[in-house]
């Protein structure tokens, strides 16, 4: 009995695979690795950035081009050279971007940077995906949302250089630093965005950590560790007809320790332990002609205050201290217009209105109102490639010499191409 | 402190502002009319691009985020078409609910067939979408799909009101398949004839009704006309008997006018989404618009 419905059993498990030999079931043979992951491939595009500049000033001049009580020459301060910093071609930059969800819960970000020379990580940060009520967090390093452009990325800029209030406030890089955000959008029907960053500071141009002494030790600053800088922002934005309106004010307050070559065995040096604190208010209104046109105007001013000691030590190591105290102000204000499916063109000023440096209440006299013009013509032939042509006129810098500031006006044309390939996400407003 | 005060007002007010309707934001208004006829009063729909601008380079206006921070259900076309606005201003919403793979989000592509899925892409083929046309709103069938999945999203989110949105998207069903049939009775006329258009937006509305399409003005998706190819569409215009050049609202319009003057074709200027003409103000009246045009 048991065999029977054993036997029974036996056919019953076997009779689907006999009768599918009838008609064999279409099978699908896939090939390739069973531990495939290219389905998971970030995002990753590359841009490259050329030019060609034709300059009535030679490259050594060029390179010791600064703006006094601002911005260092472009051969003392770190980094490289920036843009454009050749007559006659350039290879500016490549910047390879990398974007992928990681999670249900972050998204990850990065730029890498690569210069002539060498290569750095620029950006690299998580934003949260899933924060309740409007909030959301962004940490690791990145570009801090200070007023309106410094967030941007060089390839998405309107002309072919930042605007020299950002210069001289953030150096040529922008104000990028390692820290962390959060965000909250209120729920209203007029956008509000309000923003607080906790960031570690370093910026040198603004900035700064560095501790020093002498090796008297009559001067010993520490080092500043930890996060050295609070940035805050609003931005809020409504509607006209056509028109977008999209303005906001933003709040840095950090500590600045500078030590150049002070805590040196030999020779000159100086050294900075100040606070400093900026205020800053922008304005974009785009205007939506129809459906290819547009004409927008963009500005934003930038106030710098910095307050705190100023040493100096000479090659006999004699430390003198001074009061230091320094306000600083400038803007800029560009009109860009879409005029074709392929055009655009534009115009930008740029003014450096204030540049008090008291040392011991005494006004250094650098010079202010320093001012720049620029106007540029782009075809864009597809969102992929741009050919700007820009023209500059340079009435802001100067060249430290042995016999004090010399005034360098200069005017420079520059011919850009910027290229995009890969996967590249859409920009914001 | 008064920065406080001014959040804690914000805060609080947001009880005032929060109706008890759904939140519905849609890429598109010809999405937004279709919720509106299932949703009626019990939804609050925004649309955000405008009907009569190019729907694949919206400017992504900040005012949208405080529109998408807000919604319980973002309704999109899909098909990467949103692909150059839209991520950034999503991203920049904070609004957990409507983000991809959400409850909150529905992607309209992912209910209907696409047509033309390239087997391979390059930029070199101009703006190509991997995913195949993303125009296909424009067929009148898959309007009524799209109304169901909808309709199915509404319930989902809002079960209370499962039968209010059924049957309003039953009607709108039989309204739709009535309006079919006198479209198709009309289009007959022309069935079968060859069309030129500037953008391959019209393909999935002239593949309903039997049209046949020979080429386009534009040399490639999104690249502007060239003057050798349009000597090449003269000669397919001659050669091949075309009668109509389409030529949506919102590319330049001067070369689809050249080629229509110089050979005598007509050229006819389609609405391709709700507002995208004056006639054109709902999901009926559109297809009642491009059904006139055609024929007229």
């Amino acid at each position: 009995m048991r065999l029977k419905y054993f036997v029974f059993m036996l056919l019953v498990a076997v009779m689907p695979s006999v009768r599918g030999q009838d008609n064999p079931p279409e099978t699908q043979i896939k090939t390739g690795s069973p531990f495939n992951q290219s389905k998971f491939v970030p995002d990753i595009s590359m841009i490259v950035d050329f030019s060609y500049v034709s300059r009535d000033l030679d490259n050594t001049q060029f390179s010791m081009l600064s703006l006094p009580g601002l911005h260092a020459p472009i051969e003392t301060s770190q980094g490289d050279e920036g843009s454009n910093a050749h007559r006659g071609f350039n290879l500016n930059y490549g910047e390879m971007s990398l974007y992928s969800i990681v999670d249900p819960y972050f998204d990850l970000f990065a730029v890498l940077h690569f210069a002539p020379e060498h290569a750095g990580l620029e950006e690299a940060y998580i934003t949260t995906r899933k924060l309740p009520y409007g909030f959301q967090v962004k940490a690791g390093k990145f570009l801090s949302g200070i007023g309106r452009m410094n967030e941007q990325h060089e390839h998405y800029l309107d002309f072919a250089e930042r605007p020299l209030v950002l210069n001289a406030f953030f150096g040529d890089e922008g104000l990028n630093e390692l820290g962390a955000r959060i965000t909250w959008v209120a729920p209203t029907d007029l956008y509000l965005m309000l923003s607080a960053e906790i960031l570690t500071g370093e910026n040198e141009a603004s900035f700064g950590t560095s501790g020093f002494s002498d090796q008297n030790g009559i001067v010993n600053i520490s080092e500043s560790e930890g996060p050295n800088l609070l940035v805050g922002y609003m931005r809020s934005s409504f509607d006209i007809e056509d028109a977008a309106v999209l303005f906001g004010i933003s709040y840095a307050h950090g500590k600045t320790r500078m030590d150049e070559n002070f805590s040196a065995p030999d020779g000159e040096g100086t050294a900075l332990d100040a606070s400093t604190d900026i205020l800053a208010g922008n304005l974009t209104v785009k205007y939506i002609v129809d459906a290819i046109r547009y004409v927008s105007f963009q500005s934003e001013y930038m106030y710098r205050s910095t307050e705190g000691s100023f040493y100096n030590r000479d090659t006999s190591f004699t430390v003198e201290m001074y009061a230091l105290e320094k306000q600083q102000a400038g803007f800029y204000s560009q009109l860009v217009a879409k005029l074709g499916f392929r055009w655009r063109a534009g115009i930008r000023y740029d003014l450096l209105n204030l540049n008090n440096v008291l040392i011991e209440n005494a006004n250094q006299s650098f010079p202010k109102n320093l001012a720049r013009y620029s106007a540029m013509v782009e075809y864009n032939p597809t969102e992929f490639s741009r050919l700007r042509l820009q023209l500059n006129h340079d009435r802001s810098k100067y060249i430290h010499t042995s016999g004090g500031l010399m005034y360098k006006p200069y005017t420079e044309v520059i011919l850009q191409l910027n290229i995009a390939i890969g996967a590249h996400g859409a920009h914001s407003f | 402190m008064k920065m406080l005060c001014f959040v804690l007002t914000c805060i609080f007010s947001t009880q005032g502002v929060f109706s008890e309707r759904l939140q519905v934001v849609t890429t598109y208004p010809y999405i937004a009319n279709i919720v509106e006829k299932i949703g009626a009063d019990r939804v609050r729909v925004i649309p955000l691009a405008r009907g009569d601008y190019n729907p694949h380079v919206i400017i992504p206006k900040p005012s949208y985020i405080a529109k998408l921070r807000r919604a319980d259900l973002l309704i999109i076309n899909g098909g990467q078409l949103e692909i150059g606005w839209l991520p950034p201003i999503l991203k920049q919403a904070n609004n957990a609910n409507i983000q991809p793979e959400e409850k909150g989000f529905l992607d309209l592509s992912m209910c209907v067939h696409l047509i033309d899925i390239p087997t391979s892409v390059s930029r070199e083929q101009g703006d190509v979408h991997p995913e195949g046309n993303p125009h296909f709103s424009l067929d009148p069938d898959n309007i009524l799909i799209i109304a169901k999945t909808i309709a199915d999203k509404l319930c989902e989110l809002d079960p209370e009101s499962a039968s209010f949105y059924h049957a309003n998207n039953a009607e709108f069903a039989r309204v739709w398949e009535q309006k079919m049939k006198e479209w198709k009775d009309k289009m007959e006329s022309i069935k079968g004839i060859k069309v030129v258009e500037y953008h391959k937006i019209y393909d999935y509305f002239l593949r309903r009704f039997g049209l046949v399409i020979a080429g386009t003005v534009e040399p490639l998706p999104g690249i502007p006309p060239t003057s050798k190819h349009i000597g090449e569409v003269e000669r397919l215009i001659e050669r091949d008997k075309i009668l109509f050049i389409l030529q949506d609202v919102y590319n330049p319009q001067d070369a689809s006018e050249y080629l229509s003057k110089r050979l005598g074709v007509k050229m006819i200027v389609l609405p391709h989404d709700v507002g995208a003409v004056k006639e054109a103000d709902g999901i009926i009246s559109l297809f009642d618009e491009m059904v006139r045009r055609m024929t007229q």
